[in-house]
Order: structure tokens, then C-alpha cells, then sequence
């Protein structure tokens, strides 16, 4: 399991983020949800190693990830950022490839190789392998991060907003594929999302973050409530359910004084 | 599944072959480079033939041998050295700034070699003393090297924290220059100017033995890291994400090219455009798997500045073009050329 | 009145007044007339002379010239030769460098570089005329100087065949005639003495005369290759078109020269005790790869001189030994450090110091 505790990030001075705490089981997805600037980044980020916390702890199997070293963390935490801005040409398998660094010496061993190779073939990007990354659309894009993300072999997968410049189909296909992941590879994974529609239909559980506090969590069921909307989103919006999970019909934005 | 492993296997089989092609080009550099080397050995101001040369080359005794031996080996060997250094400090450069303009002079070494050997020229003694110019040249570099380690610990090793300070220094050392310049008689001043075009006259083999010794020191630390330069590519954090320790691998990365940038330029001056180029068109033909790009992207620059030094000695004879022109105007149209060509949209 | 009708004549005025209008203009066009030829006259009183400067134009200069500006050291070595020191008011900001042979003119106000003057400088000590090289500074200096009604000429004074020359007008500028025809006679009476001894020379060996860097040779166009012709040497960098071609080190091992030259500018020759710093210079040569080889560093006739004797006034002294060192057996009662002497003592008023050469090598002594 990877758990959270009281996570707290501070950015020159000012608090981003306050008393988080998370769990993620395997085999099971968490969304964090919530407006832009409430700290999903930063939290990922902090999760990631990327950023060191200003206080709380990363605990992953009961190990504390600031123990542990960054190659070490890398084995068990599949970040997937939101993009990435290649200054330097490389083709798909490479960027693949990239991902086995943590079980890496060096070099690339056929191991290393053959496994990249069979990602690949499993996200149907065989096609696409030896093409440069700048050739790809968004879509496909994403899909290779994933499965850079997949080639760390990770217990746990990160993903920063996976969908969100991308189209409907490709929004599906991705959070599909993360989904069938979670499930059959006994994954557990942390993805954070803006669109509670899709965050309800794939989560297991969901998180609503805002100004850097966890507001509430439980089930799309439970969380996904008009006031929690307003409290959160500042929207006013009805919530139905259908297909067994809510989904979300926003009406019109609440100004700051108003209240529900 | 055995569909899916010929696939896998199929895959794999490209990617091997695709490195086979990066290994050959590594072969046909090196070949280049010894016809670039034999090429610089039979030309000179003294119309030997290249039987002469040959015959020389092997001859014991004599003022043809002492030609060969002294002057010109020496010559096209530090120029290939040199070239060598700067193509692969300009990779090193250029991976860890995460910046296709690079070069080794960025973070101002070159500037600051200047302003080494300005001090000495104008007030320790004299352009003639050539370790005199080259040490301090080296000196100076290092301490600017080092300068950017220092802020780089206080701040954060960013690439953009390294560009700033390297642009800082590189005005500061350049006025400090220019105030030297402006305060030494017109002699001392012509030597200056000559100093920052690049010469290979003065390369001897003691010249070359502590060049070497300074340019190949980092390469197995480069060689052994790579793969990790490779994953600098994709952004800072991706890096981290897979286990590299940036701000280390970029400290590292200013040492070793730093080292190989001041142990080219403290003997010769400085040489411009081979350490931006180099890199460029190997790894237009190569691609950015450094594991290769940095070996080739020296041979690549050591057969320019091979090339540009024979060009510069034969173009006017016996009249030298200053080795900094020649491989600005040998890089400059063969540049233009792959530009043109690449279907890539970056570099 | 009646029957003459004048348009212009209001009726009633009479005739009388226009009269005296008339005269009044015509005596006011008489002054005029007066005062022009007056100044004209006074004019004519006040000298003017015309030379010829170092870039050929004939030049008028406005007498008489009793402050001058010296932007550079070979015009106030010449000035100190007319006996001109005193009516210096300004001189060049190198001058600290070479304080031990100017002496009190050290402490002259000074007016910036001799290629980027500080025309404010020069304009606050108005002087009457400003004494330049012919292309450095450029046509600038003169537009600047004009606005403050400032004359400037142009004079070389370093180049040996037009020295004479330009010192006569210099003489001739500031009615010091005697004194510039003193100099001249003992400038040409030695420049003679070379030429009619180098004239009758079968052979002229080949010199590698190198300029102040390494590798640069002085070709066309330069000082040392002018002084070298002048010295009966064969320079052999003397087809390379540009006055300071760089040079590799093989070709000058191919082309072998008997003597090797190379200008040093090492401080002020003046203030030097021994010869250690061209020696430094000279062995530096010496040691050059491959180059034992050439005949003139294995005979050791390898030979540094410093920037004070050459090119400039004093050229005539850098000749002197160049002559020595090419033709030794031709020279064998010439002494250029006599020589040497007679200026600093007689021309420059300074008593004869300094070390200006390296000494002969080990290798080869004369």
C-alpha cells in the first residue's frame, strides 16, 4: 500500500499543501479531483520525489520513500506527467526504453530490450516504434509515456492529469488501459484528474482537493454531491446517476459571495 | 503469444540493427579522421611531396624528418585533439543545459580562458611564454568552471540557474578583457586579438601530452553516464522520475566539460563553432542516444578542425587563415546543408 | 515739380533729403569697402605657410604655432629634437609608460591615445596646431578640432625614407630651420653611408624578420621590412602581399634564412639594466621545434630589438644594427650604439641608457 501522511509543501513561504493524507491499495485506482491551482501537481510531485516535502511522510509497504534511493523509488512509482517537451530527437522504442533505467546498469540489456518490446506490442504502438516522438499526436503521445511509465515495471502508477489534452476516444482509451492495468497487473494507481465524469466512472475511490487540503473522500458515490461541487468547483450543478455512477450536468458558476 | 513474440522479436531486431548503424558510423569516423590525419601530414609550406612525406615519416635523421616529426605531426595531431575535446564538451554542454544552442562557451570558459591569457600577455611576461599563457588560460577556466558549481549549490543546479551565471560571467570576463586590452600598447593588443582566432603553431609534444591528458581524463566518466544524459532529454522531473540524480549529473557534466574545454583552448586559443556544430550534425545523422553521440561528435569535430587546419594553410600558403575562421567557414555551409535536409522539426 | 512726375518721391518731400539719403549710402559702402581691405592688409601681415603632409596634400598652416599637441611619441621625440619641448601643451596618455626617458614632460596635460584622442582634453589647452599620424586618428579629429578653430597636420615621422622630409617642415613650421638641418644632415649622412656600402653587395641574405607575435612576419608594407631592405637584407616574406602575414613554422625552416630577426616591445629600452628580456625572447626562438635546422639558429644569428629603434625617429639606429647583424664583415666599423649616443645626447638632451638589443648567442660570436 501506499500511503500519505500529513503531507504538507510549502512554496517560498506560502503553504501549497496542508495535512494530506492518502491511501492507495494495489489493484485499486484513487482519483485526486479538483480545480486547477489546488496542488494536484505538487502533490504527485512530492509523491514522485521530485519535490521534497516540507513535512509528513511517503510511506511505501511500510518503507519510507525519502529513505529510499531515487533509483529505488523508481522501481516501485511510475510517474506520468502531464507532458513532455523533448528538446532532443528520440524515437518511441527509445523513450520506452528510458523507462528501464531504474533496472539498468548502464546499458541496455536484451532483457531490457525484450521488455520495452513486449509493452509496446501490449499498448498496440508497434507501429508507431521506431517513429520520433515529435511525429505523434497527443493520443498516441501519452500512450508512450504510459508506457515508459509501465517499463519502470512500478507497483504504482502516478499519472498528472492523463486525459486532459486529449479527445474524447482518446480519453477513453487511455483511462481503459489504466484501468485494465490497475486489475489485472495488481497496480494501484494515484491519477489526477480534473473531469469528474471520467473520474467517476473509473475510480475506485476519489479525493476532492481544494487549496491544498483534502476537502473529502470516499466512493464517486459518495463524493460527488451537488454541495461538495459547489464547495469545491464554485459551480452550481446537478448530479444524476446512471450506468452505476454519477455523473455530472454543471448549471452555472457561483461568485465568491454567493452561497448555496 | 508466439505472434506476439515474433513482434517483440521483430522489434528488438530493428532497434539492434538501428545501433549497428550508429556503431558503423563510429567506424567510418574514425576512418575519416585518419584520412583527414594523413591528408593535414602531406600538405605544407615546404612542397614536400606526400612520397616524400612518407619517406620522411620513417627516415631517421634529417631536416625533412624533423618537419614531419616536429612540426607538422604535432600540428595535425593537437588539431585533431582539439576538435575531439570541443566536439564532445559541446554534446556534454548542450545535453545537461537541455539547449540546442550550447556550446562549450556558454558558461563563459572561453571568456575567461581569454582573460587568463590576456593577464599574461600584457602583464606576466608575454605571449611568447607559452605555459605561462596556457596555465593561467587554464586556471582561469577552471575557476569559472567552478564558479557555476558555486552558485549552482546555493541556488538549485537548474539549467537555466547555469545559463544565467555562465552569460554573466561571460560579459564580466569579456570587459574585464576588453579593459585590459584597452589599457596594453597596440603590439600587445594585436597578440591578444590572435589569441581569441586560434593557433596551432605553437602545438609541440609536450604541448599535446598535457592536452591529452586533460581532454581524455573525463571520457570514462562521460562514456559511463551516457544513458543517464539520454534521459535528461525528456525535461528535468522525467529524469528524476527514473531514478537519475539531475543536479549531480549536471555538476559532473560542467567539471568534465569544462576540463576538456579549457585543456583544448589553453594551448591554442580559442576555436570557435566546432564545439556548437559538431554535436549538431552527429546527431543529425545519429540521433540523441549519447552513448554514441558523444564519442562520434568528437571524431566529428576533431575531422573538422583537421580539415579546416589544412584548408587554412593551403588556401593562401604560405599565408595561414587563423584555425577559428577556417571552422567557422568550413561548419558554416556544411551546416546549412543538413538544415536544409532534415525532415525533423527540432534538433 | 510741374512736368516731372517721379512715382517714387512722395509729393511734398523735397529733393533735397533724398539727396543726403544717397550720400549716406554711398559713404557707408565707402566704410565698408575701407574696413574689408584693412583686414584684408592686417591679413596679409599675419604668416601663413603651406606644406605638404604625409598624405601628399598641400596644407595651410596659420603662424605662428606656439602651442603644440603631440599625439604620439614619435612627434615628440622629433620636437625634442628641433628644441621644441617648451612650446608642447599637451601630449599623448602613453607617455607614463616611458616616464624615464621623457623626464619633466612626463607631467604635460594629456590629451588621450594617439588613436582615440580626448578632443575635449585637446580643445581646453588651445593649442595652435595638433600633430598626428596621417591615417590614425581619422578625418574625425579634424572636423572636431575645426569647430574649436584648431589646426591639425598630419606627419608620419616614422618611416625612415620620409623622415627627412617631414622634419623640415616641421623645422620650417617653427622657425627651428637650423636645428631640423642638423638632424637631417646626420640622418642622411648615415642612411648614405648603408646604402653606398649595401649597393656594391652581390648577395643579400635571406632574414626572417618577425613582428611583435609569434609567427607573424613583417612583410610589405611594414616597418621591419622596410628596414630590412634598407640593411641589405632579403626579406623572405617579401612576396606575401599583407604587412604581417602569419606565418607556420615549416615554411620558415624551408625558406632557411641566415638571420633571424624579431621586434620586441619590452617597456621602454630606456629604463632596462640588462639584455634578459630579449635574451628570454631570442632562446625562446632558439628552442623552437625543428627549427635547429636553420642555418641562422644553429649559427646562433638570432637577434631581438626593441620597439624604441624600430621604426620611428630611430629607425636609422634599428637599421644600423640590423646592418651589423646581416653584413657583419661589411660593418665592421660601424657602431650602432655610438651612433645611438650621438642622438640621445645631442638631439634628445638625455644621457645615453638602456639596453635596446639581446645579445649575441653563445652559439655565435662576432
Amino acid at each position: 500500500m501506499l500511503q500519505v501522511l500529513n503531507l504538507a509543501f510549502n512554496y517560498n513561504g506560502s503553504p501549497i499543501l496542508k495535512g494530506v493524507d492518502i491511501d492507495v491499495r494495489k489493484g485499486r485506482m484513487v482519483t485526486l479531483a479538483g480545480p486547477n491551482g489546488a496542488g494536484k501537481t505538487t502533490l504527485l510531485k512530492c509523491i514522485a520525489g521530485i519535490l521534497e516535502p516540507a513535512g509528513g511522510a511517503v510511506l511505501i509497504e511500510s518503507q519510507d520513500a525519502g529513505d529510499m534511493h531515487r533509483k529505488e523509488l523508481a522501481r516501485r512509482l511510475g510517474y506520468v506527467p502531464q507532458s513532455e517537451t523533448l528538446r532532443f530527437p528520440m524515437t518511441v522504442f527509445e523513450t520506452v526504453l528510458t523507462g528501464r533505467s531504474p533496472h539498468m546498469a548502464w546499458r541496455p540489456s536484451r532483457k531490457d530490450l525484450e521488455y520495452s518490446a513486449r509493452i509496446i506490442e501490449e499498448m498496440n504502438l508497434g507501429d508507431l516504434a521506431m517513429r520520433d516522438m515529435d511525429s505523434l499526436s497527443g493520443g498516441q503521445a501519452q500512450k508512450v509515456l504510459l508506457a515508459k511509465a509501465l517499463a519502470q515495471e512500478p507497483d504504482y502508477l502516478l499519472l498528472d492529469e492523463p486525459t486532459s489534452s486529449l479527445d474524447l476516444h482518446h480519453q477513453l482509451e487511455v483511462l481503459e488501459l489504466v484501468s485494465g492495468l490497475v486489475e489485472t497487473k495488481e497496480m494501484g494507481a494515484l491519477v489526477a484528474m480534473h473531469d469528474l465524469n471520467l473520474a467517476a466512472r473509473f475510480s475506485h475511490t476519489i479525493l476532492l482537493i481544494r487549496q491544498g487540503e483534502i476537502f473529502c473522500q470516499g466512493t464517486p458515490r459518495e463524493v460527488i454531491t451537488p454541495e461538495n461541487i459547489h464547495a469545491v468547483y464554485r459551480v452550481e450543478a446537478v448530479v444524476r446517476h446512471g450506468n452505476g455512477h454519477p455523473y455530472v450536468q454543471p448549471l452555472r458558476c457561483v461568485a465568491d459571495n454567493e452561497n448555496a | 503469444m508466439p505472434a506476439m513474440n515474433a513482434t517483440v522479436e521483430t522489434l528488438c531486431r530493428r532497434y539492434r540493427e538501428r545501433t549497428g548503424y550508429k556503431v558503423l558510423f563510429l567506424c567510418l569516423s574514425t576512418a575519416l579522421l585518419a584520412v583527414a590525419i594523413i591528408a593535414g601530414l602531406s600538405t605544407g609550406a615546404s612542397g614536400l611531396s606526400p612520397a616524400e612525406t612518407m619517406r620522411a615519416l620513417f627516415r631517421e635523421t634529417g631536416r625533412t624528418h624533423s618537419i614531419i616529426w616536429m612540426l607538422r605531426l604535432p600540428r595535425v595531431l593537437m588539431a585533431a585533439l582539439v576538435g575531439f575535446g570541443l566536439g564532445i564538451a559541446g554534446t556534454v554542454f548542450q545535453a545537461i543545459l537541455r539547449n540546442p544552442l550550447a556550446s562549450p562557451f556558454t558558461l563563459g570558459v572561453g571568456s575567461a580562458a581569454g582573460f587568463g591569457a590576456v593577464t599574461v600577455i600584457l602583464f606576466l611576461g608575454g605571449g611568447f611564454q607559452i605555459y605561462r599563457v596556457a596555465g593561467s588560460a587554464f586556471a582561469a577556466a577552471m575557476v569559472s568552471g567552478f564558479l557555476i558549481l558555486a552558485v549552482a549549490r546555493m541556488k538549485r543546479a537548474s539549467a537555466e540557474t547555469m545559463i544565467l551565471t555562465g552569460i554573466a560571467q561571460m560579459f564580466l570576463f569579456s570587459s574585464l578583457t576588453s579593459l585590459f586590452q584597452y589599457m596594453g600598447t597596440m603590439e600587445q593588443v594585436h597578440e591578444v586579438v590572435f589569441w581569441f582566432f586560434g593557433s596551432l603553431s605553437k602545438a609541440g609534444w609536450h604541448e599535446i601530452g598535457m592536452a591529452t591528458v586533460l581532454i581524455l581524463a573525463p571520457l570514462p566518466l562521460l562514456l559511463r553516464r551516457g544513458w543517464d544524459f539520454n534521459l535528461l532529454a525528456g525535461g528535468d522531473e522525467s529524469a528524476m522520475a527514473l531514478g537519475v540524480d539531475v543536479e549531480r549529473l549536471r555538476m559532473w557534466g560542467v567539471i568534465a566539460g569544462s576540463l576538456m574545454t579549457a585543456g583544448s583552448i589553453c594551448f591554442t586559443g580559442v576555436i570557435g563553432f566546432v564545439g556548437l556544430v559538431a554535436p549538431h550534425i552527429t546527431r543529425m545523422v545519429i540521433g540523441s542516444d549519447h552513448r554514441f553521440l558523444l564519442p562520434a561528435a568528437g571524431l566529428v569535430g576533431a575531422v573538422v578542425v583537421v580539415a579546416a587546419d589544412t584548408l587554412g594553410r593551403t588556401l593562401w600558403t604560405p599565408r595561414v587563415i587563423p584555425i577559428g575562421i577556417m571552422t567557422s567557414f568550413i561548419g558554416v555551409p556544411f551546416f546549412f546543408y543538413l538544415l536544409l535536409r532534415r525532415t525533423r522539426e527540432y534538433w | 515739380m510741374a512736368g516731372h512726375f517721379s512715382p517714387n518721391l512722395p509729393c511734398g518731400i523735397d529733393v533735397w533729403g533724398a539727396v543726403i539719403k544717397k550720400a549716406l549710402h554711398v559713404s557707408w559702402l565707402t566704410a565698408t569697402l575701407v574696413f574689408v581691405l584693412v583686414l584684408n592688409g592686417t591679413a596679409a601681415f599675419s604668416a601663413s605657410i603651406t606644406v605638404q603632409d604625409s598624405l601628399g596634400r598641400e596644407v595651410g598652416v596659420s603662424l605662428p604655432v606656439n602651442r603644440i599637441v603631440a599625439l604620439n611619441s614619435d612627434t615628440l621625440e622629433v620636437l625634442r629634437t628641433l628644441k621644441a619641448e617648451d612650446l608642447v601643451v599637451g601630449v599623448f596618455s602613453g607617455i607614463n609608460r616611458e616616464s624615464g626617458f621623457w623626464g619633466d614632460l612626463v607631467r604635460k596635460p594629456k590629451v588621450g591615445s594617439w588613436q582615440d584622442p580626448d578632443m575635449e582634453a585637446i580643445a581646453a589647452l588651445k593649442p595652435d596646431l595638433v600633430i598626428a599620424y596621417s591615417r590614425n586618428p581619422g578625418p574625425l579629429l579634424e572636423q572636431k578640432m575645426a569647430l574649436f578653430g584648431i589646426q591639425v597636420l598630419r606627419l608620419d615621422l616614422y618611416k625612415t625614407e620620409t623622415l627627412g622630409r617631414e622634419v623640415m617642415v616641421l623645422g620650417k613650421l617653427l622657425k627651428r630651420e637650423k636645428e631640423a638641418r642638423l638632424f637631417c644632415n646626420w640622418h642622411r649622412q648615415h642612411i648614405e653611408m648603408i646604402r653606398r656600402k649595401i649597393d656594391g653587395v652581390l648577395t643579400r641574405p635571406a632574414v626572417y624578420i618577425e613582428s611583435y607575435t609569434d609567427y607573424h612576419a613583417a612583410g610589405p608594407g611594414s616597418g621591419g621590412h622596410e628596414m630590412c631592405a634598407l640593411a641589405g637584407g632579403r626579406n623572405i616574406a617579401a612576396g606575401l602581399f599583407i604587412p604581417y602575414p602569419h606565418v607556420t613554422p615549416e615554411w620558415v625552416v624551408s625558406e632557411n634564412p641566415e638571420v633571424i630577426i624579431k621586434a620586441a616591445s619590452c617597456g621602454n629600452g630606456y629604463t632596462l639594466k640588462d639584455a634578459t628580456p630579449f635574451n628570454r625572447r631570442r632562446d625562446a626562438i632558439l628552442n623552437r621545434p625543428a627549427w635547429r635546422h636553420i642555418t641562422a639558429v644553429s649559427t646562433g644569428n638570432v637577434h631581438v630589438m626593441d620597439s624604441a629603434i624600430w621604426t620611428g625617429p630611430r629607425a636609422i639606429i634599428g637599421i644600423a644594427y640590423m646592418a651589423r647583424w646581416i653584413h657583419p664583415h661589411l660593418f665592421t666599423d660601424l657602431d650602432p650604439g655610438a651612433l645611438h649616443r650621438q642622438y640621445l645626447e645631442n638631439f634628445q638632451g638625455v644621457s645615453y641608457k638602456g639596453v635596446y638589443v639581446s645579445d649575441f648567442s653563445r652559439r655565435c660570436l662576432p
